[in-house]
């Protein structure tokens, strides 16, 4: 069943199965076979439904012949047409998408069956094509309705289970009952193998299986299997060594403790996490355009994996982070691709299905990430595997029905330091610029007024306040965004913080955009700034704490220079100390006349040293600019805005065009009643849905997780589908184990981190991954792990385990992601960056991950492009890996890095030389014949070539 | 893989070792290998091979009952083809002049006249062409058909993808992605003027790459001792070998110049002044090269990325001006490509495939010289192995606006495709995420009016 080809389409009677135009053809073909079939029995078949005329109509005897004959092809078995399923009572009785319980009804005049069977003109005729049914036939369905349709239990030849009873949907057991349910496994031959009860699960199938688990791995290779599963990175030889040689009891514990302490486990952890939200620093779909504030969410997932924050916690973060001080955590909410404006359709209809396709990826999101439930294959009808409803899916969007993908300005510590930063920069440049402005009163013409920026310059004097009086603007009431008066230094003593106090001659107030004391607030933009209420005329006084030399004003009417009327465009300003005598201090009328078109600049461009001018007012414009993009002491998330939900309907088919009953917020019927009113407000309702998923008895959440934990350490889950818990996913190889494991997880208070310490530490896990005939003939998919599964390293880790091997990894965390292309969106034509470069060099979940371009070298190795989840890592082997792995420049010069580290730090000795690359590459000494084979070669052509061959060995590129 | 393949039959599992081996189809099949010819940004049906009188009659007029907006906004008067129109060969199909070369094959061509996509933005409707659906990230056509076949020569990738030499089209690799395929299936690009990457390491000598290859034989040979049940490590051995004879043949592969000069001439490589098809026509002999050489699959893009209609088919504004660009560069390499598969005696158990993703309306865009997006009727066409010839199938209305006849969407494209191939697309599927994937979603039936 396919549930998703819906995004980005205009045509609202495309849907995604059973309904679709196509899928009524499919139906019209089904019709043109059977319609051939029925050319015999039909005569024979009215005779013998006449001789039944006079009696009460039997369902087996003459009912189901005429479902059978006419309606079966298409409206029987897993996926009947429409959803309506005629081979079994109460599917029959529920009805299907379209019409739902109307089709077959108390009387035959209300039963749309017998509307659609005898009428050949109908829209929804009855077969759709071909020979209509018989008007015997029509009347026996008519009498069978009208004597109350009686369709006997237990004559059905099918059944169908109940999809309540699926296993991931019942309680979870306690651990007591689960113990008791595996029985007792102890082997009198191994009877210390299990060291937790993981291995007693595991051992009971082995052992019913006629397997036994494998060896105990060697130390060498459990600390890598572990340091590489934790971390993402090789041990080093130092750290195999001593491991090697410990004496101490809880070595392995120790280890462990290290490596879940590391923030290297946060970087390797998030990464799955990133995997199955599809997250990208790309907007996706056709352009493809950066989204460059998405990295906070990146960032939040690796700070919650290694703080450990509880999982139930983890969740609510993302749902409703914005509400208690987790910002990038709603991060989760908008990682899908999205349609930007200009990408929609400029028609209605496309833009109701734009914002129902947006939706939709934040219902499945939720669905498979936190439940593991494929609930937006019910957008169209009702899910045809799990007790999910068409009503129920559009109940859980209407949770979610208030997002946007947008940024969202936040006001933390990082943006206040940030902002205050570039307003220094801003400053001390300011200055720079006021060199090219003369002193006022000036014999040469100064600049002329522009909207955005006005410098005036005078020889200091002293004062204690000052006045800005305005005698004309271009037009109406005038606007000033920041009147700054600066002392010889540069300080802007004006501003409020200094204590400066500011009065007015009128002010039209419009609260948070224009407001009398925006003035002197250090923020610029209309919408922080001062009007006057009177039209061309007004004046602002602002009076300082102490007196003061002053040199300089700065003022504008919009510094982001979005508006430019209500500018002053003759103005006086003058100066005061002490006493009441106004002194001038400049004025408008050296200035050149105003011009609207003049580029609105503080300084002329032209003039001998044009190239140096140009540049100064570049820089500034880029400094204001960077300040207007953190929205003047916010910074921008790409965490999705919040706003008053949509009115969220049921819709036909999943079409916005055909909008039905309204639907409030609630988790589908079978989970419970949670239910909230249709007007509740935008955050309660994520609120109220994360309370659920994190409910201890809601059957999913738990079990979800804690596959996923396991699967980070076999490489499968013990559910195989780790998104799909449904009734179509794959079945638990150890249900009792899961479970074990979810109910852990519960009480440990929802620690990760205990979870992966309980496996790694398990014998289970411990085992050997060397493999034997018997296991390889009983059970080759180690569905019962009989041994440890050999895998292969993700491109991730096989990137950053070659820069850490040849010590070029940059430990530096977070922020902006580095580029893997010469550019960081758009169409195509990315060119990968092949120069090894310090920025470049750190682990590779910091990359800037463009949807849809893998990593010209890395990427190759399965790595997600963005476009769907990705629930698990495949392991492809294809010859591109190999070439890239061989020939790529990257590798290429990290090979020559550690091939000249090892030459210039031994002495020149071909053994040492080598060992020396066994060490740093595989973690070991070379056996004397490794050496030996590979002098020759060292010899003839140098270390490098060694180097190379050890990256690209198997016993690199997996774990055993 | 086996845990997750789903072939038709289980002796089609896949080895893991050679994931590129033959298997065998459902049923015996009419074509072994297929080209498709990708035309990105919807080439007007109106301008090519959809031939509507009805629109000369009523150039200029507004349309009853049309469309007030579409797409890309208010829509102006219908708008007669920018071309004039012959009769061509036996059929005496009229096919417009813009495509003179092409126009000369019309008797080798079954077209369908009727396809209907289910968008009409080019990213989405790109991905539906290349993978049956409009989202990102599922297996495109070439995926599927070479996880279902494997390939025919143990040298070179099973599927190749050839983008166009003014860059890749919408979406990019989604329309060759291997989507939850394994990695193996996905598309390898490159084309005459851009070989596959790190087919070289940068200044290594060949004795250097064949003394490390030797030495990771060794390594290889005794550090997987204990593991020879275990086949994810010969299959890795084995893809450095397949890699190592990459290194060899697909240079040789891409050096054009064995080609004698009538070839390059014919084909149009040799054009000086326009060196944008002289490019596209060595794409165009790499194609043939490739299909000769036993590559399952090759996907020849002609047109790149939204441009405003400069670098592919999207006519919005000023479609004449621009298709006699895009004319100059796609018709006479292609016409040369299928006389020269043709006369090679290629076209016995080849498909040629020639799609785009959508049509374009038959009024111009209000204030414009061009024609706006129209999923809802429009032209690609089939040819070679197991197909008609010379047949028009399924019809537009007199505008060329709505198919009426024989209407069918593109799932029966592909799925047509697949059949001609052996596969029967309701039996080619992947579990993932729980669910039987396959290329025709829950759609597509084979449109047997057209084949042989």
């Amino acid at each position: 069943m396919f549930h998703t080809d819906m995004s980005q389409t205009t045509k609202p009677w495309h849907t995604c199965c059973w309904v679709s135009r196509a899928s009524y053809l499919t139906f019209l073909i089904c019709v043109a076979y059977f319609a051939a079939l029925l050319e015999s029995p039909c005569t024979a078949l009215a005779q013998e439904v006449s001789a039944q005329d006079a009696t009460d109509v039997d369902f087996v005897r003459d009912v189901r012949p005429i479902l059978e004959r006419h309606c079966y092809d298409c409206h029987s078995g897993d996926q009947p047409s429409s959803s309506l399923r005629v081979d079994h009572k109460a599917s029959a009785f529920s009805g299907g998408e379209l019409f739902g319980k109307k089709i077959i009804q108390t009387g035959s005049g209300d039963s749309l069956i017998i509307e659609f069977v005898s009428n050949p003109k109908h829209e929804m005729r009855m077969p759709p094509e071909g020979e209509m049914l018989s008007q015997l036939e029509i009347d026996v369905l008519k009498k069978w309705i009208d004597q109350g349709a009686i369709w006997p239990d237990g004559v059905d030849q099918v059944e169908i289970a109940d999809p309540r009873e699926h296993w991931s949907f019942k309680p979870l057991k306690s651990i007591a009952d689960l113990i008791s349910i595996n029985g007792s496994t102890i082997d009198p031959d191994n009877p210390m193998w299990p060291r937790s009860p993981i291995d007693l699960f595991i051992q009971k199938k082995l052992i019913d299986t006629g397997l036994k688990p494998n060896d105990e791995a060697t130390r060498r290779d459990w600390l890598r299997r572990v340091t590489l599963d934790l971390t993402g990175l090789p041990p080093s030889f130092e750290e195999i060594s001593a491991f090697e040689t410990s004496n101490e009891v809880d070595a392995y514990e120790q280890v462990v403790d290290r490596l879940l302490a590391s923030p290297r486990y946060g970087e390797r952890a998030a990464q799955h996490w990133l995997d199955v939200v599809r997250y990208a620093d790309t907007h996706g779909f056709e352009v493809n355009t950066e989204r460059p504030n998405a990295w906070p969410y990146r960032d939040y997932i690796i700070k919650a994996f290694n703080h450990d924050t509880p999982y139930d916690s983890f969740v609510h973060q993302q749902l409703t982070g914005d509400t208690d001080g987790y910002d990038a955590a709603t991060g989760f909410l908008v990682t899908a691709s999205v349609l930007l404006p200009g990408q929609i359709g400029q028609d209605e209809p496309s833009k109701r299905l734009a914002r129902q396709d947006a939706l939709d990826e934040i219902v499945v999101n939720i669905g498979q990430t936190f439940l593991g439930l494929t609930i937006g294959c019910a957008r169209c009808h009702n899910h045809k595997f799990d007790p999910v409803s068409q009503a129920d899916y559009f109940g859980m969007q209407a949770f979610v029905a208030g997002v946007e993908y947008e940024d969202r300005f936040i006001r933390d510590a990082e943006s206040q330091k940030i902002t205050e930063e570039l307003r220094v920069r801003l400053n001390s440049h300011s200055k720079k610029l006021a060199e090219y402005v003369p002193l006022f009163p000036s014999r040469e013409k100064r600049p002329p007024i522009n909207a955005r920026h006005n410098i005036d310059r005078f020889p200091s004097r002293k004062v204690d306040r000052i006045r800005f009086t305005v005698l004309a603007t271009n037009r109406l009431e005038p606007c000033i965004d920041e009147l700054q008066v600066c002392d010889p230094s540069g300080i802007n003593i004006a501003h409020a913080k200094h204590g400066a106090t500011v009065t007015a001659s009128g002010s039209n107030t419009s609260p948070d955009r224009h407001e009398l004391r925006f003035i002197n607030d250090g923020l610029f933009g209309n919408s922080r700034s001062w009007m006057s209420n009177e039209d061309g005329a007004g004046w602002v006084e602002i009076r300082f704490p102490s007196a003061a030399e002053v040199d300089r004003i700065d003022w504008g009417r919009d510094r982001y220079s979005e508006f430019g009327d209500r500018l002053p465009i003759k103005y006086r300003i003058e100066g005061a100390f002490e006493n009441d005598e106004w002194f001038l201090l400049a004025e408008h009328t050296d200035r050149s006349n105003y011009d609207e078109n003049a580029p609105r600049q503080a300084i002329f461009l032209d003039g001998e040293d044009r190239d140096r001018r140009s540049s100064i007012v570049q820089e500034h414009d880029s400094l204001l600019n960077e300040l207007r993009k953190y929205g003047d002491g916010g910074r921008p998330i790409f965490a999705g805005v919040f706003r008053k939900p949509d009115d969220i309907h049921l819709l036909r088919r999943g079409d916005p065009e055909q909008p039905q009953q309204p639907i409030p917020p609630a988790v589908p019927g079978v989970f419970g009643d949670l239910a909230l009113d249709r007007y509740a407000d935008e955050p309660q309702r994520r609120r109220a849905l994360a309370e659920w998923i994190t409910r201890t008895d809601n059957p999913l959440t738990a079990r979800v997780m804690a596959n996923r934990i396991w699967q980070s350490h076999f490489g499968v889950g013990l559910v195989e589908t780790s998104n799909d818990f449904g009734r179509n996913g794959a079945a638990p190889t150890h249900p009792e184990l899961l479970d074990y494991l979810a109910v852990k997880f519960v009480e440990s208070g929802w620690s990760i981190k205990a979870m992966h310490r309980d496996i790694v530490l398990s014998s289970t896990y411990r085992q050997s991954s060397v493999p034997h005939a018997k296991g390889i003939e009983m059970d080759a998919d180690l569905k019962l792990l009989w041994r440890y599964p050999l895998r292969r390293l993700e491109g991730e880790a096989l990137r950053d385990s070659l820069l850490s091997s040849t010590d070029q990894l940059s430990f530096t965390m977070g922020g902006s992601g580095f580029d893997l292309f010469d550019k960081r969106g758009g169409l195509t034509g990315f060119e990968p960056i092949e120069v090894l470069k310090a920025s470049n060099n750190r682990r590779m979940i910091y990359s800037h991950r463009v949807r849809r371009e893998r990593d010209a070298v890395f990427g190759a190795y399965d790595c997600p492009d963005g476009g769907q989840s990705l629930p698990r890592r495949r392991e492809s082997t294809t010859p591109i890996q190999a070439l890239n792995l061989l020939n790529s420049s990257i590798v290429i010069q990290l090979t020559q890095k550690i091939a000249s580290a090892i030459e210039s730090s031994t002495s020149d000795d071909d053994a040492l030389r080598i060992t020396e690359a066994y060490r740093r590459i595989l973690g070991r000494e070379p056996k004397q014949t490794e050496i030996e084979l590979a002098v020759p070669s060292v010899r003839k052509h140098g270390l490098d070539v060694l180097c190379r061959a050890l990256f690209n060995s198997n016993e690199y590129l997996y774990v055993r | 893989m086996q845990r997750e393949g789903l072939l038709a039959a289980d002796q089609n599992k896949i080895d893991p070792s050679r994931p590129y081996a033959a298997r065998e189809a459902h049923f015996p099949a009419k074509a072994k290998r297929v080209l498709v010819i990708f035309c990105a940004g919807a080439v007007s049906q109106l301008e090519t091979w959809d031939y509507k009188p009805e629109l000369y009659k009523r150039d200029g007029q507004l349309l009853d009952g049309g469309p007030a907006v579409t797409f890309q906004g208010p829509a102006g008067e219908l708008a007669k083809p920018q071309y004039s129109f012959k009769p061509r060969g036996q059929s005496g199909k009229m096919v417009s002049d813009m495509i003179p070369h092409l126009a000369e094959l019309t008797d080798e061509f079954a077209f369908i006249h009727s396809l209907t996509s289910t968008s009409n933005t080019h990213g989405p409707a790109e991905n539906f062409l290349s993978t049956g659906s409009v989202l990102d990230g599922f297996p495109s056509l070439g995926a599927w058909v070479t996880y279902a076949l494997g390939s025919e020569n143990d040298n070179l990738p099973a599927y190749v993808a050839i983008p166009d030499p003014r860059g890749v089209p919408q979406n990019g690799s989604n329309n060759w992605g291997p989507g939850f395929l394994p990695a193996a299936f996905q598309g390898t690009t490159f084309s005459a003027s851009q070989p596959i990457r790190n087919l070289k390491a940068p200044g290594s000598t060949p004795e250097e790459d064949e003394a490390a290859l030797e030495l990771l034989r060794s390594i290889n040979q005794a550090g997987d001792a204990d593991y020879s049940g275990d086949d994810k490590l010969a299959a890795r051995v084995a893809s450095y070998e397949l890699a190592a004879k990459m290194q060899l043949s697909v240079p040789n592969m891409m050096n054009l110049s064995n080609e004698p000069g009538h070839i390059l001439r014919s084909y149009g490589a040799d054009s000086v002044e326009n060196p944008t098809k002289a490019a596209f026509a060595r794409n165009c002999i790499l194609a043939r090269r490739l299909l000769e050489s036993g590559v399952r699959f090759v996907q020849l893009f002609n047109g790149s990325y939204a441009s405003g209609g400069e670098l592919n088919w999207d006519g919005h504004n000023k479609l004449k001006e621009q298709y006699d660009r895009h004319a100059a560069i796609m018709d006479q390499p292609v016409a040369a490509l299928y006389k020269d598969l043709k006369q090679r005696g290629m076209l016995d158990d080849r498909l040629v495939v020639w799609c785009t993703e959508f049509g374009r309306m038959p009024m111009f865009q209000k204030g414009a010289q061009g024609r706006d997006h129209n999923p809802d009727g429009f032209t690609c066409w089939l040819a070679g192995a197991g197909v008609k010839q010379g047949i028009s199938h399924g019809a537009t209305d007199e505008l060329g606006w709505k198919a009426t006849e024989n209407i069918h969407p593109l799932y029966d494209f592909n799925a047509t495709i697949l059949h001609l191939l052996g596969l029967e697309h309701t039996k080619l599927t992947f579990r993932h995420n729980g669910l039987d994937r396959r290329l025709t979603n829950v759609e597509g039936h084979v449109i047997n009016e057209i084949l042989r």
